[in-house]
């Protein structure tokens, strides 16, 4: 029943994948470049085409997805003293999004073209973070996750306070204070979890940490501080401020990795160490996670329709949409937390091309209030037919890869027993307002860019010409996949349904465990505990 | 040897992969595609002509007595949960796609000329392709959850379609709230999906109606369980066919182009929740409850719609009214527990009333003519007048629309809803009133229409009529289109008037599958049923109904025409004045529209604005005072902007390199 031995690599795609870009990321200084971006360009958008087609090779040579546990792992002993291990594996949970995060970042990079202010640094950047962000769900080693979590940071701070918009200091600041101190709570998990056996070297591999057995109130402890830390990076409402701080200030090829694969990384790291590694704990919080993300789903679409300015509309869209995510955890169904996952992947996305096009409609209206544009459809044919597929497949239309991971997760969570029904019927129904809440923002924001007259102060001051080729290309791209997914759904859900499958089933033990402790220590077997109470509902 | 059915995939796909292929061509060679307007017509005309083809190889198939054909394939599986799609081919089935495949094959010809001057005429071709695909994906669909999904996808072609003239605020508006009904509609059959699959562990609609018997007898799910499940998928239904209280959104969709309101608004995809219901049979029959529920609901809409309909000058509302009133007959069918002839009246209803809404096109493309595009001139009924002489084919399909649609023998509406009247008569004798009735309004509305429209003196120079209308529209005259203005009336080309000509055939004659003592339709979707009735049928029980009917429908002819034709009444004035709180509770549609704006589209948006505010207040409020708070208080924002943060960061990240190299240093 335990995490199956983790499969050796025959050749390390992995660490290739991680180094490449970041070494490709050095060499960037010595590119000859008149200034402008013109050829460093060129460079990283084919470091990054290479970092993609490394972990396409990766996924396709070295990746069984019939197989639970580790694999392509590769193990290196860096500081034995400390127990320090550079350790890579990829298993079905981090395998789809790490193929997510180097096709996002090589379109990101061609999101990118138009950037003529010190562009050297700009590219060095996206591809350091390239390396960084593959890393974080790569490694297999928690003190190696905490430092490639914080590695992050840096590049994402000096995007938002380099290229950003008029509030970027404040942004940028916001930004990293709260990710940053956040991330404290993982250091100090890490370090409990590492020494938890007492004595000798720790060892901070996950798969060494899966075996241990935390006590009860040591793993909520540790859960708890997780959960912060995680919930921020998401986000999880009421830890969410930053986020559209951040989206408003940022450029569109930085929106593309902050929604396509930064907010993935909060929800991948809930799976990876509070789903697997503290199961008794995640037994115990899981109803909190599915009344936070209700609240998610509810409070961001909300706010996300009374916003005026664009990207703070998509922004909080975004946190609407993690909602999902969170049910899809905390659901104890295979169905569900597919359906979580596949919801990562799919709004990596849609996300990502729709703050791409929000970047592209502001380099010609100049404006991101709704209220200053207008009419700009009958200039912009193409771009508006952008934009309305963007939308549907952002408001979870059939046919496309948003509706089958709401609709896995709803399945997920309604059939499963583990939850009371009042519980179930409840939460269902709140999420499902949802449905109804999402195209009401959306279309209104369709309406309101692209629908009725010509907006004549916009026209007399703005050029609005329509979606060029590269644009046009960078939208097909991520179409392909979205809609791929939605027609049929198992070329993504196979690569990880395994894994998942497995994390279910220990986490439903730990829920078995803990309901005959309550029988045996509370000794009220008529009590209905063939529930978790959902504490919050009461 | 291969049957028919065994390729009936390729109905749906056929105009799928039309839609796709020009929908690209649009997108990556715009001004190509879009100058290329008679490849393009041709393909799509050919790919659904292609599908109406099958679809009638289809329905020959099963009329000879073929058993159903379903094929399956595995679509999504996680553990133990396993989602087969796939389509499935039965006597149903095979009379929708025959409906559909005909009804869009005109339609796209009539298109043809309607949309001859209009620049988007390429993307119009294809949406209408893409819709075709879509609803014909419905219909095949042998689960629940495969027909939630072109459920959507019709909801989106609607307003894709709806809001074709973007540049229009009506349409705008139109197309959105189309959307978000529906969507309300949905969440209601998304949960009751759900909830029925949780009940019984299948999409099937066998499965469910067989499950959720079982369950409810042995008394795993309660019976107020079930009955809420019910209702929770019949709102689906309500909301896409325009169902008592959620219709609001049909009539605002007539901002769409004509030919849509026929296709879309009025033949297919608004019949859309009455098929779903008649799919879903076997699980609402079980509860005389829903039955009862959906009767009512269906004669509520039926009565609202006519009655609405009475006062409209706009020809398309009219129409539009007219279709709510009668897709509440048809729920009122499936209410009494007679989907054959719910369905049956789909049918007919389908054919006269897309031949109508194509004929107001034809009447409105000539309008513009005379007073240009601005739809609340060219649709409005004061304007028209006396076109029967100038449009003598669309005057006479129109006036075949009329007395089919009214119920006189022997055209088709006669029998369709005489079938339902009498089915209402056995079952709820108090609905069979208000039906009855409203066969009375329906008949007096149509020719009112009739008459506004084709008869008396042409109206439309009359440019102060014009203008009043426009100030009551609160709309400005539009200069630009002023000068295109002045041209004569007459009959539109022969792309518009053949549909029409099509259409009259089964207006008139569609009737006679359906007569009830030998009723083919009703043999080929429920033989057993047919067999009972024609041996039930005694011409004592019809005849008395029938004539009742007639002779209801015949008042409201006459009132029409001592009104409208010879004015010796003038009804509306005296009665407006006699009763003005009628009129106008008339006028303002019963206010349902006032009621929705005020508590719905303001509430949601004052509630939106108070949550943002909130979360810029205090929830963001307490980080930033937080952040003030330890950052250094009273050095202000500024201060904490700059430095501190990247220098706290470092803290964090020298942190560990310490430990790092701590442990290093201590292990060694």
């Amino acid at each position: 029943m335990l995490i199956p031995e983790p499969l050796q690599a025959d050749f390390p795609w992995l660490s290739l994948s991680i180094f490449f870009p970041i070494v490709g990321a050095l060499i960037v200084p010595f590119i000859p470049d008149k200034g402008e971006g013109k050829e460093v360009r060129w460079y990283a958008l084919i470091i990054a085409l290479i970092t993609f087609l490394i972990t396409v090779g990766a996924y396709f040579k070295g990746f069984d997805p019939s197989q639970e546990g580790l694999q392509l792992y590769e193990k290196v002993s860096w500081l034995p003293d400390l127990g320090l291990t550079w350790s890579v594996g990829a298993d079905g949970l981090s395998m789809p999004l790490i193929l997510l995060t180097s096709f996002i970042t090589s379109l990101a990079v061609l999101a990118a073209w138009p950037v003529s202010y010190k562009p050297k640094l700009f590219f060095f950047l996206i591809l350091a973070m390239d390396g960084g962000q593959i890393a974080v769900f790569a490694v297999q080693d928690m003190l190696l996750f905490f430092l490639a979590w914080e590695l992050e940071l840096f590049p994402v701070y000096l995007f938002l306070a380099i290229w950003g918009g008029k509030k970027r200091q404040y942004a940028a600041t916001k930004f990293i204070i709260y990710t940053a101190g956040s991330s404290l709570f993982i250091l100090l998990a890490g370090l409990a979890m590492g020494f938890f056996q007492g004595g000798g070297i720790p060892d901070f591999g996950y798969t060494h940490l899966a075996q241990q057995s935390f006590g009860k109130g040591f793993q909520l402890l540790c859960y708890s501080g997780l959960l912060i830390a995680f919930g921020v990076k998401l986000p999880i409402v009421p830890l969410h401020t930053w986020l559209p701080d951040a989206h408003g200030e940022a450029t569109a090829p930085v929106h593309m990795l902050l929604a396509g694969i930064l907010l993935k990384m909060g929800g991948y790291a809930l799976l990876r160490f509070n789903a697997q590694l503290l199961p008794d704990a995640h037994a115990q919080f899981a109803p909190l996670l599915i009344v936070l993300g209700v609240v998610n789903i509810i409070y961001a679409a909300l706010t996300s329709f009374a916003q005026r300015n664009l990207k703070r509309k998509i922004a909080y869209s975004s946190i609407s949409h993690m909602g999902f995510v969170l049910i899809g955890i905390g659901s104890f169904s295979s169905l569900g937390t597919s359906g979580a996952m596949l919801q990562m992947v799919s709004h990596g996305l849609i996300g990502a091309s729709l703050f791409f096009l929000v970047g592209a409609t502001y380099d010609r209206t100049h404006t991101l209030q709704l209220d200053e544009m207008g009419g700009i459809g009958q200039n912009m044919r193409i771009m508006f037919a952008l934009w309305t597929a963007c939308a549907f497949a952002s408001l979870a239309l059939p046919g496309m890869s948003g509706f089958i991971s709401e609709l896995m997760v709803f399945v997920g969570f309604v059939t499963d027993e583990v939850y009371t029904l009042p519980f179930r019927i409840v939460v269902a129904s709140l999420a499902a307002i949802g449905v109804i809440l999402t195209p009401i923002y959306l279309l209104s924001m369709l309406r309101e860019i692209f629908f009725g007259k010509e907006n004549a102060k916009l026209i007399s001051k703005a050029k609005l010409v329509d979606a060029e080729p590269r644009e046009i290309y960078i939208i097909a791209c991520l179409l392909v996949p979205i809609i791929g997914i939605g027609l049929y759904p198992k070329i993504m859900t196979d690569t990880y349904i395994s894994s998942i499958d497995g994390l279910v089933r220990r986490d439903l033990l730990a829920v078995e465990r803990i309901r005959s402790d309550q029988t045996t220590i509370i000794s009220r077997p008529n009590l209905s505990i063939g529930t978790i109470e959902a504490p919050l509902l009461d | 040897m291969h049957s028919a059915a065994d390729f009936a995939w390729l109905i749906p796909l056929l105009p799928l992969c039309g839609a796709v292929v020009i929908g690209l061509g649009l997108i990556s060679f715009n001004d190509l595609f879009n100058r290329s307007r008679k490849p393009v017509a041709i393909t799509l005309l050919t790919s659904v002509g292609a599908s109406a083809f099958m679809s009638y190889a289809v329905l020959a198939e099963q009329l000879s007595g073929k058993p159903p054909v379903e094929h399956l394939f595995i679509w999504a599986s996680a553990g133990s949960f396993e989602l087969p799609m796939g389509y499935v081919i039965d006597p149903l089935a095979a009379v929708m796609l025959a409906l559909v495949t005909t009804i869009a094959f005109l339609v796209m010809i009539y298109s043809h000329g309607y949309m001859a001057h209009d620049p988007g005429y390429v993307r119009f071709f294809t949406y209408l392709a893409l819709f075709s695909s879509s609803m014909l994906g419905l219909i095949v669909s042998p689960n629940l959850l495969e027909i939630y999904v072109f459920w959507e996808l019709v909801g989106m072609c609607s307003y894709l379609l709806v809001g074709f003239w973007y540049d229009r605020d009506g349409a705008a508006h139109a197309a959105q709230k189309a959307f978000i009904v529906n969507r309300v509609g949905d969440f209601g059959l998304l949960l009751g999906i759900l909830g029925l699959f949780w009940a019984t562990g299948s999409f099937d609609f066998h499965g469910i109606a067989d499950g959720l018997s079982d369950s409810v007898s042995s008394g795993t799910v309660p019976i107020w369980a079930a009955l809420t499940l019910c209702i929770l998928v019949f709102m689906g239904p309500m909301a896409k066919s325009a169902q008592f209280p959620l219709h609001v959104w049909l009539p605002d969709a007539m901002e769409g182009p004509t030919p849509i309101s026929a296709l879309i608004h009025a033949a297919t995809m608004v019949a859309a929740g009455v098929f779903l219901v008649a799919r879903l049979d076997p699980l609402f029959s079980q509860f005389p409850f829903i039955g009862l529920l959906i009767a009512i609901v269906g004669t509520i809409t039926c009565f609202l719609g006519a009655s609405i309909a009475l006062t409209q000058m706009d020809l398309k509302k009219g129409l539009a009214y007219s279709t709510v009133s009668q897709l509440g007959y048809m729920m009122l069918a499936m209410g009494c527990g007679a989907p054959v002839a719910g369905m049956f009246h789909l049918v007919t209803h389908a054919c006269f009333k897309a031949m109508l809404f194509l004929g107001s096109g034809s009447v409105i493309h000539a309008m513009e003519e005379v007073v240009g595009h601005e739809p609340v001139l060219a649709q409005d009924m004061r304007l028209m007048g006396g076109l029967r002489k100038k449009m003598p084919i669309t005057a006479i399909t129109f006036f075949i629309g009329c007395i089919a649609i009214s119920g006189i023998p022997p055209l088709a509406g006669f029998w369709s809803k005489d079938e339902i009247l009498g089915q209402a008569f056995n079952s709820f004798p108090i609905l069979w009133f208000i039906g009855f009735l409203t066969a009375g309004m329906t008949a007096f509305y149509m020719f009112r229409l009739y008459f506004l429209t084709f008869e008396g003196d042409f109206r439309g120079e009359n440019k102060e009529m014009q203008l009043s209308l426009l100030a009551l529209a609160g709309k400005e005259k539009d200069d630009e289109h002023e000068d295109h203005a002045i041209g004569k009336i007459h009959e539109s080309a022969w792309p518009m008037t053949f549909p029409l000509a099509v259409l009259a055939i089964p207006s008139f004659l569609i009737g006679f599958i359906g007569v009830p003592w030998n009723s083919i339709f009703a043999n080929l979707l429920d033989p057993r049923e047919a067999i009972e009735a024609a041996e039930k049928f005694s011409w004592g029980e019809f005849l008395p109904l029938a004539t009742a009917s007639v002779a209801i429908s015949s008042a409201g002819i006459f009132l029409a025409v001592l009104t409208y034709y010879l004015k010796r009444l003038d009804l509306g004035v005296s009665i407006s004045k006699k009763y003005p709180k009628i009129n106008s509770f008339l006028q303002n549609k019963w206010y349902l529209d006032d009621i929705n704006e005020k508590i719905f589209v303001k509430g949601s948006r004052k509630l939106a604005r108070e949550v943002l505010e909130v979360d810029a207040k205090v929830v963001d409020g307490v980080v930033n005072l937080t952040g003030l708070l330890t950052l250094g208080s009273g050095e202000g924002l500024k201060y904490f902007e700059t430095g501190r943060a990247q220098f706290y960061a470092l803290i964090v990240f020298g942190g560990v390199i310490a430990l790092v190299a701590l442990f290093g240093v201590v292990g060694a």
